[in-house]
């Protein structure tokens, strides 16, 4: 039996980094592409789904960035799944909680939803055909106060000859996330054992966003996002495809179906030629469009350099979807011939030497500022 | 740069002139108006401003008035390392020439001879600088501008001993002050007055603030969806409790009704059992009534037959009490009608001893009257007669005196006249010689001589012998008429007295004043009689005595005491002496009334007592009579009570007897008794009931029975609330889910961030622009600061000559002096007079050129300044020139028509310019209109003239 995870689609996610539209206008346009990318990654997942030949595909919870999000968001997710030519399960996890607010339980959601969709807002067992048993341990609120995977498996007798039961989780495992004080935590000893004694076959998990499976028990597993959400995510924008066998024994295969990149990148800058290397680097970058750079740049410039630096920077900035550049660890120190240039005089040139002095120290940022400014005023004359 | 030569040709009224100067220190040029002075400075400028091509209206002004030839102008000065030699003509065969001599030749000419010239005045000197320390003639000397000049600069920041020591171009401090400016004009872009942020700053500002608030809206609309979620959560699992409450209170409520029913119908049992022993109560009550009402009615009724006895008792004494005094009263009414009888007896008696009295005094007084009206009527007429004597004339006694008084006159005169007559003498010759004189008979005795008067005529008779009539001579005649007119006089008044002489009249006047005397008396005698009364009133009261009187009852009195002397008739007249008139026995004996009223008074004293009596019996009567009619009520009221409690005691018997005929007194009490038992036997057993009933405390179990009811209800109302606000969150959250709150929320989370990265950047960048600008401010006015002290220093050196050691001068950072101390007072430079002003320019000027390195210096052009300055003053400046000169080498040119203003300034050089005529022959058409009066003059003979200053 063959079968798709997948978890954490987070439907009508924004990212700041992508940036504001106009003045007034909050979404822009790389807001807006990276909002389709989602639902692109999706409708490939089903693509996947029918190639594969899965019987099924089970999200294991984060369906929606949130329960609130609006009727466009819940419209076009819809029309996503309606792609499906398999049955498609999602279970409620943290972000998108069963409480009475649920998204997947609003009428925009219901009216629009396909029929071979399956909402698991009940913990327990569903049958998805004859001979496979999805188990489902959904989020009832924000909040849970147990391990709610360990619930459902300790109510679970183990399944019948000749039924295949996966089960379908949301949130951190103890050995992700060994947090006493987290009470809802996932005591993976306790899969384990229900893995063992053949009450479930695979434990499908969603909440991180990385594809992960636990050591050398490859039965669970986090899918993590078929599209990237987070540059601090080490593998995101894959499917599990997921083969159980008659044994009980099962193989996990993962598919890419996501296309954008949220990348970080270091520089070191220090001199002319560091420039123009992070000038032909920025430059080889691929798919720039769809990739959001977070560029660390590290040296000690002259205010020369400085102003070279930024721009190469502002050049490259509106090629990326975004291209944020930390220059927290650049040291501008404003050198003599900094100062000849402005070609000043009389108490213009002492000006600027004096400000040039104070910009040599970091804690005043607004003397280099100001220096900058009578470069451009001098060179303006 | 200095100046050491200028030609002038051909420019306006000049015809050819050129001037040398001093190299150093002060050149005076002085001339008359209109020579030509101050075309030197125009020409000047001319030279270095306007290419010889140029047709701009100062270049054509400066052609001369009717020649046909182009204005020239050349001029030889050092300037720097040069020294040049530059020559232009304008307008007609133009031309221009540059001839540097030094450091190196060069020879150029037309336009780039201009812009090299151009170029070596940039290189080497400040043309501001020339221009400010210039004075113009007809302008008032102020304020030079001396801020922000190279030369003055570099040579104030030498004086102060600043910095900058690297060699600059000419222009880069005002390429700096051009910095302050954008940099200015940079922070202008961000702040408004008073550091208002304005523009980027502003907008930047305000997209945060409506992006933030916009955020905490959307998270608010996203946290009231949570809050929602958590209620509705909470109203779920409180509805659930509630089912589960409302199911166990309901079965308590099934338990305490089962109780509360058995109770209820024993309460219903004790309920009738004290309704019954009630009803047994009210019946013994009943029985017992009637049995005191029977003993009550026996009591009255006794009672009601006591009070008829007493009532009979009470009126029979009554009745025998008002016969009694009915008799008595009419016993003394008879008494008192005796007595009164007998009263009015008395009084009776009385009236007529009164009445007797009164007649009898009615009479005497009668009597009494009617004689003195009689002596009245007596003394009237005597007083009459007397009166009448009185009223004769000579009466009046003044009258008489002045009769007598004319008599003494009589005999005076005659006297007098009889002195002076002749006299006759008669002697008798004879005894008894009759004789007559004058008519009167007299006799003379023998020897007798009578000497008579001869006043008038005398005649002497000798009867019957002789008629001897004696006439007076004339002699005197005044003397006789005197006595005539005296005689006259007396006899008149003699005559008006009605009396032949003098004697008569003393006796008629006498006479006269006793009968007045007389009539006084009598008069009083009147008086007396009548008792002030008139004669009518005491005849009217005599008539009306005599009318009282009963002519019947007025007997003649007859008893006398002094009857003997009576029967004297009573007429008037008879009485001759007045002294009668008083004697009172004329009149009748009075009548003697004492018995009458002795026995009046007897008479009424009876009847008083009479009276008393009549009244004192009547009294008595009346009290009886009063006294009878009270008892008589009271008996009539006794009959009525009597009666009354007759009737009472009759009705009370008989309804005893009719109650008594119905029940037996007896059978009435047995009733009551055995009621009584009955009740108490009812009371019993009601008690025991309820008592047995309260054992079982059914108050509680109401209570209880009622408090789980109530809890019921108050179960079943909590539940519906719950189950509305429940529908109501639900309602809540199917309206929010609609709205997108994430979306909107993320949004406004974008917006804030790239709002709050926009306002930082464009925040640092206005920071940039302040921080920039206040450094380059800062600098440049410390900069100016350090020029100020020298340039200071200097203007004061130079003002204290003019002014007096006192003097202090404020300088601003731009080298305007601001205000003047002098002797302690401080005046603000506008505030100055204009010839104040004036000096104090020119000790700035002068100072500028005495502190501006001598390679960098320039000239110090004053054209006839000075006007406002006194003799006193101008000597004093005079000083000043020698002062700036010394230890300077810069040069003065100062241009006037009065050099004695300049006298003794200590001038280098003087030059004295005079006019410049073209020769007649360079003319070219006589007949041109020569307007410019320098032209008619006398042609000049040297165009250039020069004098080296003694
Ligand atoms: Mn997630």
């Amino acid at each position: 039996m063959r079968f798709v995870h997948t978890a954490d689609w987070q439907l009508g996610m924004t990212r700041r980094f992508l940036g504001a539209g106009r003045v007034g206008q909050a979404v822009g346009e790389a807001q807006a592409r990276f909002a389709q990318a989602r639902l692109d990654a999706v409708a490939a997942l089903g693509r996947v789904a029918a190639d594969e030949g899965a019987a099924f595909v089970v999200v294991c919870g984060d369906v929606f960035e949130s329960n609130l999000v609006g009727p466009d968001v819940v419209g076009r997710a819809c029309e996503a799944l309606r792609s499906f030519t398999v049955p498609v399960l999602l279970l409620p996890g943290n972000h998108d909680p069963a409480d009475a607010s649920l998204v997947m339980r609003r009428a925009d959601f219901t009216r629009r939803c396909p029929p071979h969709v399956t909402v698991l807002d009940t913990p327990g067992v569903h049958e998805v055909a004859p001979g496979i048993e999805v188990v489902a341990a959904p989020w009832a609120t924000k909040r849970p106060l147990s391990d709610l995977v360990g619930d459902r498996l300790r109510a679970l007798e183990p399944a019948p000859e000749g039924v295949v039961r996966v089960l379908a989780g949301h949130g951190a495992v103890d050995v992700l996330s060994p947090d006493e004080q987290n009470p809802a935590v996932i005591r993976t000893a306790e899969c384990r054992a229900a893995l063992a004694d053949g009450r479930v076959h695979y434990v499908a998990l969603g909440d991180r966003h990385s594809t992960w499976q636990l050591h050398g028990e490859p039965r669970i597993a986090y899918s993590g996002a078929p599209e990237v959400t987070s540059h601090e995510e080490t593998d995101p924008g894959n499917v599990l495809v997921v083969d159980v066998g008659a044994d009980g024994a099962a193989s996990v295969r993962p598919v890419r179906v996501g296309r954008w990149t949220f990348a970080r990148e270091h520089a070191v800058v220090d001199t002319d030629d560091d420039l123009a290397a992070l000038d032909a680097r920025l430059d080889a970058l691929d798919a720039p469009e769809r990739t959001a750079l977070r560029l660390a740049v590290e040296g000690t410039v002259t205010l020369r350099q400085r102003a070279r630096l930024d721009e190469v920077t502002e050049a490259h900035a509106p090629v990326f979807a975004a291209l944020e550049v930390d220059t927290t660890a650049v040291a501008t120190r404003p050198d003599d011939a900094d100062v000849e240039a402005l070609g000043l005089t009389g108490f213009a040139a002492e000006a600027a030497r004096e400000l040039a002095d104070a910009a040599r120290d970091a804690a005043d940022p607004a003397a280099l500022d100001a220096l900058a400014l009578l470069h451009r005023l001098a060179v303006a004359r | 740069m200095r100046l050491l030569r200028i030609r002038l040709r051909d420019f306006r009224g000049v015809h050819d002139r050129e001037v040398h100067l001093a190299e150093s220190g002060v050149t005076v040029l002085e001339g008359e108006n209109e020579v030509g002075k101050t075309s030197t400075v125009v020409a000047l400028d001319l030279l270095i401003d306007f290419r010889d091509d140029s047709r701009a209206a100062p270049v054509r002004a400066a052609a001369p008035s009717g020649r046909d030839a182009g204005p020239e102008v050349e001029a030889e000065f050092v300037t720097g390392p040069y020294r040049v030699v530059y020559r232009k003509r304008w307008l007609r065969r133009r031309l221009t020439e540059l001839t540097v001599t030094g450091p190196a030749t060069e020879q150029l000419t037309g336009r780039e001879a201009h812009d090299r010239l151009l170029a070596i005045l940039d290189e080497t000197m400040d043309r501001d600088l020339w221009l400010a320390l210039r004075v113009e003639q007809h302008t008032p000397l102020g304020q030079a501008d001396l801020g922000g000049h190279d030369a003055l600069t570099r040579a104030l920041d030498r004086a102060a001993g600043g910095g900058g020591a690297e060699a600059v171009g000419p222009a880069a401090d005002a390429a700096a002050e051009g910095l302050v400016e954008r940099a200015l004009a940079e922070v202008r872009r961000y702040h408004g007055g008073h550091g208002r942020p304005v523009g980027p700053l502003r907008e930047a500002a305000e997209r945060e603030r409506v992006a933030r608030a916009e955020a905490e809206a959307a998270a608010a609309a996203v946290s009231e969806v949570e809050r929602d979620v958590d209620l509705r959560a909470d109203l779920d699992r409180e509805a659930a409790s509630l089912a589960e409450e409302r199911r166990t209170q309901n079965a308590r409520v099934h338990e305490l009704e089962d109780r509360w029913s058995a109770l209820q119908a024993r309460q219903q049992e004790v309920a009738t059992s004290a309704e019954r022993a009630e009803a047994a109560r009210e019946r013994a009550a009943r029985a017992t009534e009637r049995q005191d009402a029977r003993t009550s009615l026996v009591a009255v009724t006794a009672a009601a037959e006591g009070a008829a006895e007493d009532a009979g008792r009470i009126l029979a004494g009554l009745e025998a009490g008002d016969r009694a005094r009915r008799e008595d009263l009419a016993e003394r009414r008879a008494e008192a009608d005796r007595a009164q009888a007998a009263s009015d007896a008395a009084t009776a008696a009385a009236r007529t001893a009164a009445d007797a009295l009164a007649a009898a005094r009615d009479r005497t007084e009668l009597a009494d009257l009617r004689g003195r009206l009689r002596r009245a009527g007596t003394a009237e007429e005597a007083r009459r007669e007397a009166a009448r004597a009185v009223a004769g004339p000579c009466a009046d006694a003044a009258a008489v005196d002045r009769l007598e008084t004319l008599d003494r006159a009589v005999v005076q005169a005659e006297a007098e006249l009889a002195a002076g007559a002749a006299t006759v003498e008669v002697t008798g010759l004879a005894d008894h010689t009759p004789l007559t004189v004058d008519g009167a008979d007299r006799e003379i005795a023998d020897g007798e001589t009578t000497t008579l008067p001869v006043a008038d005529a005398v005649t002497i008779d000798v009867p019957g012998a002789v008629r001897l009539t004696v006439r007076p001579g004339l002699d005197g005649e005044g003397a006789r008429r005197r006595v005539a007119d005296a005689r006259a006089a007396r006899d008149a008044a003699c005559a008006a007295l009605e009396v032949p002489d003098v004697a008569a009249a003393r006796a008629a006047l006498r006479t006269a004043g006793e009968a007045a005397a007389r009539s006084r008396e009598l008069a009083a005698v009147v008086e007396r009689e009548l008792a002030g009364r008139s004669f009518d009133d005491v005849r009217t009261a005599v008539t009306a005595l005599a009318e009282r009187m009963p002519a019947e009852a007025a007997p003649e009195p007859t008893t006398r005491r002094r009857g003997a002397r009576r029967a004297v008739p009573d007429e008037p007249g008879l009485f001759e002496e007045a002294g009668l008139l008083d004697d009172p026995s004329a009149d009748p004996e009075p009548e003697d009334l004492e018995p009458l009223r002795l026995e009046a008074v007897r008479s009424l004293d009876l009847a008083d007592e009479a009276h008393r009596l009549a009244r004192t019996a009547e009294d008595a009567w009346r009290r009886l009579d009063a006294s009878v009619t009270t008892a008589g009520a009271e008996v009539v009221a006794a009959r009525t009570a009597q009666a009354v409690a007759r009737s009472e005691a009759d009705r009370r018997v008989a309804e005893l007897r009719a109650a008594r005929a119905e029940h037996a007194d007896e059978a009435l009490t047995a009733a009551a008794t055995e009621a009584l038992a009955r009740a108490r036997r009812f009371e019993a057993d009601h008690e025991q009931r309820a008592a047995a009933l309260e054992a079982d405390d059914p108050t509680t179990v109401e209570a209880l029975y009622a408090t789980a009811k109530r809890a019921v209800e108050a179960l079943t109302r909590r539940t519906a609330d719950v189950e509305r606000r429940r529908a109501e969150v639900t309602g809540r959250l199917q309206v929010a889910g609609g709205e997108g709150r994430h979306d909107r929320l993320a949004a406004a989370r974008t917006e804030l961030a790239a709002a709050e990265r926009e306002h930082a950047s464009v925040s640092r960048r206005a920071a940039a622009a302040v921080r920039l600008h206040e450094t380059l401010a800062r600098r440049r006015d410390e900069v100016r600061r350090a020029y100020v002290a020298p340039f200071r220093r200097e203007v004061e050196r130079l003002a204290r000559i003019v002014f007096g050691p006192s003097l202090a001068l404020e300088v601003d950072p731009a080298l305007r002096i601001v205000s003047r101390t002098l002797n302690g007072v401080t005046v603000p430079f506008d505030a100055l007079s204009t010839g104040a002003k004036e000096q104090l320019g020119l000790c700035a000027r002068l100072a500028v050129a005495a502190l501006v390195d001598a390679e960098d210096g320039v000239p110090v052009l004053i054209d006839d300044a000075l006007g406002h300055s006194d003799p006193g003053r101008l000597e004093r400046l005079a000083a000043v020139f020698g002062a700036a000169a010394a230890g300077s080498s810069h040069q003065v040119v100062v241009l006037t028509c009065t050099p004695a203003r300049y006298r003794g300034i200590g001038a280098t050089r003087t030059v004295t310019l005079n006019p410049s005529y073209p020769p007649p022959q360079a003319v070219p058409d006589g007949n041109d209109d020569h307007a410019d009066a320098e032209n008619d003059d006398g042609p000049a003979d040297t165009p250039s003239e020069e004098f080296r200053a003694g």
